[in-house]
């Protein structure tokens, strides 16, 4: 993010795009509900009445797919009504002409056709956007899960540039990661093409660096991103190529990746599976090696917020059995694969780590202690340092030339529609009381109660009424790749055509359902569209039965007894 | 005058926090500890969603409650400024459940005790308030956005006041109108 999260609620409007805070993070909804009662304009873009779109100025109810042609038409309103900060695009600016061929085209009357928004609503928010200072935009899930998914994130960084809001608190664009702690794997490196700090694995100075400093040769081939993996056990032709071994920790593939029926399959191929996590998952089931470790509240570590925040997170409980911290996990593997590695805590890990990081240089242990948050980039060791809570001040970007550049982009439909075997739409959503895969939620048994096994399907009522469904009767739901079995949801706050579901069940597993179609750029999966169909069961009674029989299954597989989980 | 809890639909975000928090309230803290299956998972409040619309809803302690009047074993008592259900006299005829405008009241099974054949006790519940805990109802308390607050007697009247005041101002605008048209 190129604000902080505590700046949200000072600004002046917030274009809220495809991020549902009230589900996803309910500690940042918290402060878009403030910003609210301060007087902060809403424009909220989503295909769902989500908690922010109704209590935003405008919401448009876009179709699912559509972003780009919606950024670029809010692009097409604010310089068509000169309604862009001039000084800023020539003082800070690149590539702006270049820009306006490519948005030209797109008025609010041709976006309305692909949108299903109207024209003048359109034309109302990007004035509404434009004219308000500051303005901030925070995006979800809703943008990077499609197949043009980066191509957004530059159109909406194009909003923001043209209109001057870089540079000063409360402003700029701020991606609301996806998962807890994404930016700070991200931080640290654990990307195919970054050494911790981003810098890059072909840059030869930085290879050097980390080559002193470690004492080994490191490779200058960009990896594998995750969801290429498949692919890579499966089909991979070229011997060198092929993987052969999967060290999977605190990811649940076989749950959380598309396509779970090829993700079996490449799991069950692939000679050696280690799998690392707090509790048995779906992975676990196809591991080779189950390597036990704490979960959060038994070891210490450092998160970074999404916001760029470093923050420490502390033991609070002694852990109990044959677990171990991840960190120690790897020392140890690392030592018996030959490489010794010894540390007595993550104080010394984090020294190591920040003294090769210009960015994260000054965010010491020590600062984390006393400011609670410290935000990158801090570079300098001394207190006064005390981070950056907002990027690109007075419009210096991190580029060489200090200029931000323009990117213009066609929009694309996505690469799954509807048809008629499957007339109906699939997003892959999340709700507020289950993180992520249920890994860890799951366990909670409170949470049971709320929602359970299979979860839900959100139908539009008209939906429902057409195919004979009521609340909570057991649907099958299928696409071209498979199907599972859920409960009906009918809610006036999905459109007709389209259907929602969360991703944690095991046995309502959307991600059977989903498409492996990446975006050619982040590599991140099309989660949040492809064409399915949805059928009624005619014997409710025998779905309901085969519902347990199947859960019951998956927790005999994974030696789960009640009579353990109460103890535990 | 009765308290009540009430639910501002401009600052929720349907997260039932609440709801939890409400349980946690009500069967204490063993909850985490038990077989999940064994205990009672019985909120007070319900947060509904419409199309535009997400409040918790919870009784309202009403002055005259339609649920005491349709009590037929007097089970239902007023006590403090606040409404409630007796545990030991109701018998679960459900009167109250049906008589409740705002469906604020719930059967629930009565913890540790059976019935003559050995059969569950079933019995009505609904919001108290959380009269047996300090700092007051659980749900204002764990609410990540203080959309919910205990609306007092002082605060009733301190409103009512300020409506008072409003509607007089109105009044002397409309005097003041209905002279320069005279005029």
């Amino acid at each position: 993010m190129s604000m902080g999260i505590p700046e949200i609620e000072d600004a002046s409007c917030l274009l809220c795009f495809g991020y549902n805070g009230a589900d996803s993070h309910p500690i940042v909804a918290r402060r878009i509900v403030r910003g609210r009662q301060k007087g902060m304009k809403i424009i909220c873009v989503d295909p769902r009445v989500t908690e922010t779109a109704r209590i935003s100025d405008i919401h448009m109810q876009l179709k699912g797919g559509s972003n780009l042609a919606l950024v670029n038409a809010m692009a097409n309103v604010i310089w068509k009504e000169g309604l862009t900060d001039d000084a800023f695009i020539a003082e800070h600016t690149k590539g702006f002409d270049d820009f306006l061929k490519v948005i030209e085209k797109y008025t609010p009357e041709y976006a309305e056709k692909i949108c299903q928004v109207p024209a003048e609503t359109i034309r109302q928010a990007a004035r509404m956007y434009a004219v308000s200072k500051p303005a901030m935009i925070l995006y979800g899930m809703g943008v990077c899960q499609f197949s043009q998914a980066v191509d957004v994130v530059k159109g909406l960084a194009n909003l923001a540039l043209m209109t001057g809001n870089f540079g000063g608190p409360s402003m700029g664009i701020g991606p609301v990661r996806g998962q807890n702690n994404v930016q700070g794997a991200c931080d640290m490196g654990a990307l195919p093409n970054s050494y911790p700090d981003y810098q890059s694995v072909t840059d030869p100075a930085a290879r050097r660096k980390f080559e002193e400093a470690w004492g080994v040769t490191l490779s200058d081939k960009v990896g594998c991103p995750i969801t290429h993996v498949p692919h890579r056990i499966l089909h991979e032709t070229d011997e060198k190529k092929k993987i052969h071994a999967y060290y999977i920790f605190g990811e649940d593939p076989a749950q959380s990746d598309p396509d779970l029926a090829e993700v079996r399959e490449a799991l069950d191929k692939c000679d050696f599976v280690i799998m690392q996590d707090i509790y048995m998952n779906k992975t676990g089931l196809h591991a080779d090696v189950i390597l036990p470790a704490t979960a959060w509240g038994e070891h210490d570590g450092v998160y970074t917020c999404a916001d760029r925040g470093f923050q420490r997170i502390r033991k609070a409980v002694e852990p109990e059995g044959n677990v171990k911290p991840d960190w120690q996990i790897i020392s140890e593997i690392s030592t018996a694969m030959g490489y010794p590695m010894k540390y007595s805590n993550t104080e010394e890990i984090w020294n190591e780590m920040i003294a090769l990081c210009p960015d994260f240089a000054g965010a010491t242990y020590e600062k984390m202690e006393k400011y609670g948050s410290v935000q990158w980039p801090c570079r300098d060791k001394s207190m006064e340092d005390r981070g950056t809570p907002y990027l690109h001040k007075n419009g210096i970007f991190a580029t060489k030339d200090h200029k931000a550049l323009f990117y213009g982009t066609d929009w694309h439909p996505p690469l799954e529609l509807e048809n008629d075997e499957y007339p109906m739409t699939l997003s892959t959503v999340r709700e507020v009381g289950h993180y992520s895969v249920r890994t860890m939620t799951g366990n909670c048994r409170m949470l049971r109660n709320l929602e359970d096994e299979p979860g839900w399907v959100q139908m539009n009522p008209q939906d429902c009424r057409r195919l004979h469904l009521s609340k909570g009767e057991l649907v099958k739901i299928l696409s071209k790749r498979g199907y599972c079995i859920t409960r009906c949801l009918p809610t006036e706050r999905v459109k007709t055509g389209a259907t929602y579901m969360t991703y944690q069940w095991w046995v309502g597993a959307c991600n059977e359902l989903t498409t492996a179609y990446l975006d050619p750029i982040s590599n991140t999966p099309e989660y949040k569209y492809c064409a399915c169909r949805v059928e009624k069961i005619d014997d409710q009674e025998w779905a309901e039965r085969h519902v347990k029989e199947l859960y019951a299954q998956i927790r005999t597989q994974m030696g789960i007894s009640a009579e353990k989980e109460a103890r535990s | 005058m009765n308290c009540f809890v009430k639910g501002n639909p401009d600052l929720c975000i349907g997260c039932r926090t609440c709801m939890i928090g409400c349980v946690v309230a009500h069967e204490g803290k063993h909850i985490f500890q038990v077989d999940p299956d064994s205990c009672s998972f019985n909120p007070r409040l319900h947060v509904v969603k419409t199309a535009s619309l997400s409040v918790p809803v919870q009784c309202k302690h009403c002055e005259n409650p339609a649920c005491m009047a349709a009590c037929s074993v007097g089970a239902i008592y007023r006590r403090d400024g606040r409404v409630l259900i007796s545990e030991e006299r109701c018998i679960g005829c459900k009167a109250c459940m049906e008589a409740c405008p705002f469906g604020a009241i719930t059967m629930d099974t009565a913890a540790g005790t059976l019935q003559a054949d050995g059969s569950e006790r079933k019995i009505a519940v609904k919001c108290d308030l959380c009269s047996n805990l300090p700092g007051g109802p659980a749900c204002v308390r764990v609410c990540p956005t203080q959309a919910l607050e205990l609306v007092t007697k002082d605060d009733l009247e301190h409103s009512a006041g300020q409506k008072r005041a409003r509607a007089a101002r109105a009044a002397l605008s409309l005097q003041l109108q209905n002279q320069k048209c005279e005029v």
